[in-house]
C-alpha cells in the first residue's frame, strides 16, 4: 500500500522512506508522538499532496494520480476537523453524500442513532465531540471497503470511545480494511491486527498485537508473609526470579505458561499474602521503544 | 474553613436535564481531584462556576473560603487555569502570552518558564494563530503551571497531547502535588486520572453519581480478581465446589474468575495445587471499567 514514501518538510519533519502494506480485511494501527509523520502519511494516502519520492496506492490505485477515485472508495476521518461555515450538520452530510456517491439513507440513520448525533444544528455551534461524531458518520456512511481514520476517538467522551471501538470491531468483522492512527493504546490493542510505531518520520517497529496480548510467558509479583518463606522461595526457585526485594518480602518471577502448574504447587507450600500479574502492554512496548531510542542520542524534531 | 474547594447544593438548570443539579463536593488542600463524565454531563459548567464565569442558580461554591462568584477577581490571582476551549489573548507569540501571564501573576523566575518549555518541547516563539491543536494545548498548560498560584484548574488539560507529552504532564502534576498545590481537573483519559488523582467524581446528567477513592485502583486493592483456566472440565468443576467468591464463569473454556482477598490468597494456591491449571492471571481493577459499568448501571442497561 505504501512504498518508500518520502515527503521532506525540512528541519527533520516529514516522512522518510515509509513502507508498509495493509492486507484486505486487516486493521493496521499507527502510533507515534505528534509530529512523527502519522498525519502526513495519511494525507499522502488521500492524495492531498504529492510524494517527493516513493508511492502510495490503495486498491491498486495510485493515491496521487487518482484522487477522485480514492475519495469515492475510501472513507476518511481527518485528524483536525475543519467544517465549512454556514452549514448545518444535515447539509454537510448531504454535501458529502453527493461527493461520495452515498445513497443508503438507512445506513445513515443507523449511524446517527448509534452515535447519538442530532445533525440539525449549525456546524459552527457544535461541540468538539459532536463535530467528531459528524466526521465519523460521514466517513462511514458510504460503507467504503477501506477506511483511513486519523485519531478518530480524540475528543470523544469515554462512553462514546467505547461505543466507537465496538463499532470498529463490527466493521472489521464485516471485512473492512482500516488504517487507524491513535494515541489511545487501549483502542489500538482492542481493534488492530498489527501496529507500526513511527518516530521522526520513519517506521521504527511493526508488531502483531497478538504477540503482545497472548504472551506465552507471564511476569508475576509475589509477596510472602514471612522472611523465612521469602528466602526459602528464593532458594527453591532462584533461576526464575527476575527481581527480589527483601524489605518488602516480594519477588518477581517470569515463567512460561507451561510451567504454571509447577509454580502454583510451589506457592501452595508457602504463606503467600499477595499475588499479581505485571502485564506487558502496547504502551510499555511503545515507551520502551522511545526511551531506548532516545538514549541512542536521537533528537526530537524541535531540537 | 478547611476545604480548599467547597461546592454545596450547586444548581444550574439549562433545561432538558442539562446543567448541574444539587452538586456537593469538597477538595482538601494538596489534593488532586478528578472529574469524569460524558460530553454534556456538566463538567465544564462546574469548572466555569469555580472560575466565577457563571452565577449559580442556587447553592454556592467557594475556593479558599472565598465565594467564587462574588470574589472572582481576587481569586483569579490564586488560580492557574487551562480552559476547555482555548482562546488566547490577542498577542503574537507564545512568549508574548507568557510575559502577559507573568505580569498578571507577579514575576516568577524565568528558569521555571524555560524548564517547562523544554519539558514540553514547545516552540514558544511561534505565532499563536499558526499553532497546531497540540501546541496550543501545551502553551495553555505552560501558562497555567508557570505561575505560583496555589490552585490549578484544568478543563481537559491533555486533549490533543500525544502519549509522550501526556506522560510529561502527569509527571508535572505529581511534582506539583508534592509541592502542595491543589488541583481540580476534568478528563476523558482514565490513565491520566489513575496516575495522578486522589479522588475522582463521576458526573452524569449534572449529578455526581459517585466519588471514588483512587487508592482502590492503584493495583494494591486488598481484594483482587483472578482469572483461572483449567485444562480439564473436571478440574474446573472441582474448583467451583470450593468456597471462593466467583464473579464470572465460562464453562466452554473451563474458565473462572474469582475475587480473593490478599490475606486469603494462600487458600487459593492450596486449592489449585492438586488441579491442572492452564493459566492464571490477575485482572486489574481499572477506573475505565468501573466507570462504564457504573454508567450503565444507573442507566438501567445491562452490564457491558
Amino acid at each position: 500500500m505504501v512504498d518508500r514514501l518520502t515527503k521532506d518538510y525540512g528541519h527533520g519533519r516529514g516522512i522518510f522512506g515509509v513502507s508498509f502494506q495493509v492486507a484486505p480485511g486487516e486493521v493496521f494501527g499507527f502510533v507515534g508522538p505528534n509530529g512523527a509523520g502519522k498525519t502526513t502519511t495519511i494525507r499522502q494516502l488521500m492524495g492531498f499532496s504529492a510524494p517527493q519520492a516513493g508511492r502510495a496506492t490503495i486498491l491498486g490505485l495510485d493515491c496521487w494520480r487518482r484522487p477522485s477515485q480514492i475519495l469515492r472508495r475510501v472513507g476518511y476521518l481527518p485528524g483536525e476537523i475543519a467544517l465549512p461555515d454556514g452549514l448545518t450538520g444535515s447539509q454537510f452530510i448531504r454535501f458529502m453524500q453527493g461527493l461520495r456517491g452515498a445513497r443508503d439513507s438507512e445506513r445513515l440513520r443507523d449511524l446517527l442513532d448509534l452515535f447519538q448525533l442530532d445533525p440539525r444544528s449549525q456546524t459552527k455551534r457544535m461541540s468538539l465531540g459532536d463535530k467528531r461524531k459528524l466526521a465519523v458518520v460521514t466517513a462511514f456512511m458510504a460503507d467504503p471497503d477501506v477506511l483511513l481514520l486519523d485519531e478518530p476517538t480524540s475528543g470523544l467522551d469515554p462512553i462514546m470511545q467505547d461505543c466507537f471501538i465496538e463499532f470498529m470491531r463490527r466493521e472489521k468483522d464485516r471485512g473492512k480494511t482500516i488504517l487507524l492512527s491513535s494515541h489511545l493504546f487501549s483502542e489500538v490493542e482492542a481493534v488492530c491486527d498489527r501496529v507500526a510505531i513511527i518516530k521522526d518520520g520513519e517506521i521504527v517497529s511493526t508488531v502483531r498485537t497478538d504477540d503482545i496480548r497472548h504472551n506465552e510467558s507471564k511476569t508475576y509479583q509475589i509477596k510472602f508473609g514471612t522472611l523465612a518463606d521469602f528466602q526459602a522461595f528464593l532458594t527453591d526457585c532462584g533461576p526464575q526470579v527476575a527481581f527480589a526485594d527483601q524489605d518488602e518480602r516480594r519477588v518477581e518471577v517470569r515463567i512460561d505458561d507451561d510451567d504454571v502448574n509447577h509454580l502454583v504447587r510451589r506457592l501452595a507450600l508457602y504463606q503467600v499474602i499477595g499475588f499479581k500479574e505485571r502485564k506487558t502492554t502496547l504502551e510499555d512496548y511503545f515507551l520502551r521503544f522511545y526511551e531506548s531510542a532516545s538514549q541512542k542520542g536521537s533528537h526530537g524534531p524541535h531540537h | 474553613m478547611d476545604h480548599t474547594i467547597e461546592i454545596s447544593g450547586l444548581t444550574k438548570d439549562y433545561g432538558d436535564s442539562r446543567g448541574l443539579f444539587d452538586v456537593d463536593l469538597t477538595v482538601e488542600p494538596g489534593q488532586v481531584f478528578g472529574l469524569v463524565g460524558i460530553n454534556g454531563s456538566g463538567k465544564s459548567t462546574m469548572i466555569r462556576h469555580l472560575m466565577g464565569f457563571l452565577h449559580p442558580q442556587s447553592g454556592r461554591c467557594s475556593i479558599q473560603g472565598m465565594d467564587c462568584w462574588r470574589r472572582a477577581a481576587e481569586l483569579k490571582r490564586s488560580i492557574g487555569y487551562v480552559p476547555g476551549e482555548i482562546a488566547f489573548p490577542d498577542v503574537k507569540t507564545g512568549f508574548d502570552f507568557f510575559n502577559l501571564q507573568a505580569g498578571y501573576f507577579g514575576k516568577r523566575d524565568q528558569s521555571r518558564l524555560h524548564d517547562l518549555i523544554d519539558r514540553f518541547r514547545l516552540d514558544a516563539s511561534a505565532p499563536l494563530k499558526r499553532m497546531s491543536k497540540g501546541m496550543k494545548q501545551k502553551t495553555a498548560i505552560v501558562a497555567a503551571f508557570m505561575t505560583t498560584a496555589p490552585i490549578l484548574i484544568l478543563d481537559e488539560g491533555t486533549t490533543g497531547l500525544d502519549p509522550l507529552m501526556q506522560k510529561v504532564f502527569t509527571d508535572l502534576v505529581r511534582e506539583e502535588k508534592a509541592n502542595g498545590r491543589t488541583m481540580f481537573m476534568s478528563s476523558h483519559m482514565f490513565d491520566e486520572l489513575e496516575a495522578s488523582c486522589d479522588r475522582v467524581a463521576f458526573l452524569k446528567r449534572g449529578r455526581v453519581i459517585e466519588v471514588v477513592d483512587m487508592s482502590q485502583f492503584n493495583g494494591d486493592e486488598p481484594v483482587k480478581e483472578y482469572k483461572i483456566e483449567f485444562n480439564q472440565p473436571q478440574d474446573y468443576l472441582a474448583f467451583l465446589s470450593r468456597p471462593f467468591s466467583v464473579s464470572r464463569r465460562q464453562e466452554h473454556l473451563n474458565q473462572v474468575s474469582v475475587q480473593v482477598a490478599d490475606l486469603a490468597v494462600a487458600d487459593l494456591f492450596a486449592a489449585l495445587a492438586d488441579l491442572d491449571v492452564r493459566f492464571i492471571t490477575q485482572v486489574p481493577r481499572t477506573l475505565a471499567r468501573h466507570f462504564i459499568q457504573k454508567y450503565y448501571e444507573t442507566e438501567g442497561h445491562p452490564h457491558v
